[in-house]
């Protein structure tokens, strides 16, 4: 059986998830016997037609950034964002907060018009996405997972409970009684919970649970201190970009 | 009962001496705050007066992560982990968490027994010591006192001047087999517990009560301020539900199943083919938490399934307290009941009249 051929794509982004997985280092001979790589700017030159899996990395942001993700799609069976900014919109989102003429402007001045620019969305917000790999920068354990079950034909898992279960199961001890505030009671898992593990605090860069209460969770990071305002940007921070049928 | 004398200073010789018998484990400080049940490496470190641990010493006997099975896709084997039972001894334990243990015990000798769980229980001894209620222990209301005794071998009651050592069995008093440091001790006066939070209903009518309130608007109430993150589930000691997975290693060919807590605020645990989840929403999931407490499980054994060890109340974040909820079914239930009978009464000297 021939390997999969798979590409790797970067879009709006600081092309910290593909490095992360040339960090693979441990595994990444492992994961080389599996696939053919045929398509990874960070990585070589060579270019090819037509892909089994493309992990797309970044957000989608600019009139090119559409025209070249359907390109890639077409020629894609499998599309995999990879990462926050690909698969929420991630950090990049926070532009979509203010007017996008005040942004064009603040980033090229006098030149704005020469740089035309879109809100920042996921990827899925323009095609379809078969699976997201979630985390700034992407999780390597998520991502082995979804490579092994793709080149086995099954199904990945998809996490959809909260970073507060693998606090948990690990008996940390919870952020909130150190005087912090978490986002970690919403927060998608699959990390491992490996900020508050070191006493960093969840900022929500996996994404969202499913369900997420966004107005109980304002309430909770209130009732521990901070003020509207402050809990509206702990929530924004990774997570402005809200599609339709993730609003409450 | 025999009762000796054990004067504090006495405590870690004793754990050293445990320690000749088994492998000790007993609360430390964990974090800023907490406490957390460890394997005893240097017995100064233990801390006998604590409030609650962060996790109960179901851990040891059903690890939050565990390993079921390793299989090979090539031979088609496979092999279970081997489980020892090497002797253990936990120290300091409280009622609540004894009493937690003696459920699950129920929970996995029932039907099918789920051997490793039973296997991990085999060689356990267990010393309890007393405890002063702080905001959130209950445990009295469900029906388990601070000195309830039942599943310790050894039990030390706090007081001013040491410890009262109940040696509550055979096994309780092997553990003290040549340990000199102990003295007779004289005469104790009995202490009392305050419990400053409380079920304002008698658990013998807990059954009753969750006869009535399936329905009840309290559920959406409650559940308001809940965000579904499962933590209730997870740090209490009568929870059991776990997921099973099958991970394969990145050669394919060989692979592990492995099975971790799970939880029924969890979105994933109610969900089935097709999409569907048929406990959708957060009061649904509330409510069916509170039944496994008081009345699933209790129409079977006649006891309430909650220990009252507040963990639930304590760790979450939007402060949604088990003991709130029952006190406020309890109190909506006999309003309406009070409703019912008034114009039950009404109508019937309405009728009277005519």
């Amino acid at each position: 059986m021939a390997k999969p051929k798979v590409a790797f794509f970067d879009f709006t982004s600081c092309e910290g998830c593909q490095l992360n997985k040339l960090n693979l280092e441990n595994h990444l001979l492992d994961v080389l016997e599996h696939i053919d790589i045929v398509e990874f700017r960070e990585a070589m030159d060579d270019k090819a037609d037509e892909y089994d899996i493309a992990f797309i990395e970044g957000s989608i942001s600019t009139p090119q950034c559409v025209e070249r993700i359907h390109d890639i799609r077409r020629r894609a069976k499998t599309l995999i964002a990879l990462g926050s900014c690909a698969s929420i919109g991630g950090i990049n989102s926070m532009k979509n907060l203010q007017p996008i003429e005040s942004v064009r402007e603040a980033v090229y001045g006098k030149d704005k018009y020469l740089f035309p620019t879109l809100p920042a969305i996921p990827v899925s917000a323009i095609v379809k996405v078969d699976y997201e790999i979630y985390g700034c920068p992407m999780s390597i354990p998520e991502f082995l997972q979804v490579f092994k079950s793709l080149i086995m034909g099954k199904a990945p898992i998809k996490s959809d409970s909260p970073v507060c279960v693998e606090c948990k199961l690990k008996e940390n001890e919870c952020l909130f009684e150190r005087g912090m505030v978490c986002l970690g009671p919403i927060t998608r898992s699959g990390c491992d919970a490996i900020c508050p593990s070191f006493g960093q605090f969840c900022t929500g860069c996996r994404g969202l649970v499913p369900n997420a209460d966004k107005n109980a969770m304002t309430d909770i990071l209130m009732k521990h201190g901070l003020s509207t305002d402050e809990a509206s940007k702990r929530l924004l921070m990774f997570n402005s970009y809200v599609s339709d049928e993730m609003v409450n | 009962m025999k009762s000796i004398h054990l004067a504090p200073e006495n405590v870690s010789d004793l754990i050293r001496h445990l320690q000749t018998l088994g492998k000790v484990f007993a609360p430390h400080p964990k974090g800023d705050t907490s406490f957390s049940f460890e394997t005893v490496s240097d017995p100064d470190s233990v801390v006998l007066d604590y409030n609650r641990t962060l996790q109960s010493i179901k851990k040891y006997f059903l690890p939050p992560r565990e390993r079921l099975m390793s299989y090979s896709m090539e031979t088609n084997q496979y092999e279970k982990e081997e489980i020892s039972a090497e002797p253990r001894i936990f120290l300091g334990v409280h009622s609540y968490d004894m009493q937690a243990v003696l459920k699950l015990d129920f929970n996995f000798g029932q039907g099918n027994p789920e051997l490793n769980y039973l296997k991990r229980r085999e060689n356990c001894s267990f010393i309890g010591v007393s405890f002063t209620p702080d905001d959130y222990h209950f445990s009295q209301s469900v029906g388990i006192p601070v000195e309830d005794l039942k599943g310790f071998d050894l039990f030390f009651r706090k007081h001013e001047s040491g410890y009262t050592v109940f040696v509550v069995t055979k096994k309780g008093e092997e553990l003290l087999q040549d340990f000199s440091s102990l003295s007779d001790t004289g005469f104790e006066s009995d202490i009392s517990y305050e419990f400053s939070t409380q079920l304002s209903i008698n658990y013998n009518r807990l059954p009753e009560l969750f006869n009535h309130v399936w329905d009840s608007p309290v559920w959406e109430e409650v559940s308001r301020n809940c965000v579904g993150c499962g933590t209730c589930n997870l740090v209490c000691p009568t929870c059991y539900c776990f997921n099973v997975e099958d991970n394969v290693e990145l050669s394919l060919k060989t692979g592990t199943r492995d099975r971790h807590w799970d939880g029924c605020m969890l979105n994933s645990f109610a969900a089935v083919a097709g999409g569907e989840n048929f406990r959708e929403s957060y009061a649904e999931r509330q409510r069916h938490r509170i039944y496994r407490k008081f009345k699933y499980i209790s129409d079977v054994t006649g006891e309430p399934w909650c220990v009252g060890c507040g963990r639930c109340i304590a760790s979450c974040t939007a402060g949604i307290s088990i003991v709130e909820i029952v006190n406020k079914l309890k109190d909506e239930y006999e309003q309406t009941r009070l409703i019912k009978s008034t114009n039950k009464q009404e109508r019937a000297s309405v009728e009277s009249s005519m």
